[in-house]
């Protein structure tokens, strides 16, 4: 089967087009699949994440995936961000230093995701964030990471990227998952039908949480999404049919036309952000209980 | 008997992230105990470099569940957390505070509300 990659950036149309792909794909067994992307100029280097849910399952089911008819430019993104080594392309040196490169984690491999982010963001052209921003946007990322891994039940692992863009002083990262998905979880622990987006909707709710055993929880989001806010970045959260999209000005659901297996969270962050994150609220720890 | 027991947590985690439920429940099962016998505690944060409220949601909010808010108050303090810290450890206290006080509420309302309006399921 011979499928086209489109122009992918990190946007509606974005996912829209890899769940077009997850479509087609869905019933292939023990097939061969050739992502021809002689018509994608572009192709947002952590948009890598939520295109490899797809390439994950086909590979489970499997079926012999390569990539073609990859444009100079579109290569060396994907070479930058070791992507292409997944089909035997050899990475190419990011001498710019921009790329936390594609990579796959064990569901349980915090400690290993705290040792590539310790790596690749620090002293390799990645910005010279406050502190008080880096060590929000690292909190935003453990908790992203770590919801993957409780509730994704995936597989597969959890895919990992970024790109920093220095011009605009714009970092994206994105953790995505093979799993159940958003809407399966709520509709489990709800014991609903709730639709994809309204299941994304009840899941960036604080307080809310599908995590079993008598335990709160469900704040992690809700700290992402403040943190967001004032940082003047965004945050989009993509899961089977669902799109959701936030930031200060804007926050959107949308349908996507097709289901996008699992779960994807892109944050992009403002790293010209000088917010000291003092909610200046004077709290003591006498006031903590 | 009464002096304070300290709780030194990247030496019982083995670490100075504080980034899973399982290292938070942990923390939990090491203070339950402890106010259970009427000791108080310190919770200590020194050298820890990163939290997150998926970890103390298990080591702290999940109190809220066994005893109460003049028990812990009395019996649980906590040092070494930086000012951003505290704030986010106090809206975990806030929260499990309110998911204790009526924890299928919430939920409840939520399956009432259903609208799966042209939304296949996959075969």
């Amino acid at each position: 089967m011979l499928l086209n990659i489109s122009t992918t950036r990190n946007d509606y149309n974005g996912f829209n087009d890899i769940a077009r792909l997850a479509d087609a794909t869905k019933n292939l067994l023990i097939d061969s699949v050739e992502l021809d992307f002689s018509e994608c100029s572009f192709f947002e280097a952590n948009m890598s994440a939520p295109l490899y849910t797809v390439i994950s399952r086909l590979f489970d089911n499997l079926n012999d995936v390569s990539i073609i008819n990859v444009a100079p430019g579109t290569q060396t993104i994907l070479r930058k961000n070791c992507f292409l080594k997944i089909f035997g392309v050899e990475s190419q040196n990011d001498n710019n230093q921009t790329t936390l490169p594609f990579k796959i984690f064990k569901m349980h491999a915090g400690g290993q995701f705290s040792e590539y982010l310790d790596r690749y963001m620090r002293g390799r052209g990645i910005p010279a964030m406050t502190g008080a921003l880096r060590k929000r946007f690292m909190q935003s990322l453990f908790e992203i990471f770590q919801n993957a891994a409780i509730h994704s039940r995936s597989e597969h692992g959890i895919f990992v990227c970024g790109q920093f863009y220095p011009n605009k002083h714009r970092l994206n990262f994105t953790i995505a998952d093979a799993g159940i998905g958003i809407r399966e979880n709520v509709r489990n622990y709800t014991r609903s039908n709730m639709s994809s987006c309204q299941a994304i909707k009840w899941a960036m709710t604080e307080g809310n949480t599908t995590k079993t055993g008598g335990q709160p929880g469900g704040l992690g989001l809700k700290l992402i999404k403040d943190f967001v806010r004032i940082n003047g970045g965004k945050l989009q959260i993509v899961s089977h049919y669902g799109f959701y999209e936030f930031s200060a000005e804007n926050e959107c659901l949308q349908r996507l036309s097709y289901v996008l297996p699992g779960t994807c969270v892109n944050i992009e962050i403002n790293t010209n952000d000088t917010n000291t994150y003092d909610l200046g609220t004077g709290l003591t720890v006498q006031d903590i209980f | 008997m009464n002096n304070p027991v300290t709780i030194k947590i990247a030496d019982l985690i083995g670490s100075s992230l504080c980034i899973s439920a399982e290292d938070g429940q942990k923390v939990f099962e090491k203070i339950k105990p402890l106010i259970q016998e009427g000791r108080t505690v310190v919770v200590s944060f020194e050298r820890v470099t990163m939290l997150i409220s998926l970890f103390l949601n298990a080591a702290i909010g999940q109190l809220y569940g066994t005893f109460s808010e003049e028990e812990i108050r009395a019996r649980v303090n906590v040092n070494g957390l930086a000012d951003d810290d505290l704030e986010m450890l106090k809206r975990v206290v806030d929260n499990a505070k309110r998911y204790y006080a009526n924890p299928k509420d919430y939920d409840a309302a939520w399956s009432q509300d259903k609208d799966n309006s042209d939304e296949p399921d996959e075969k």
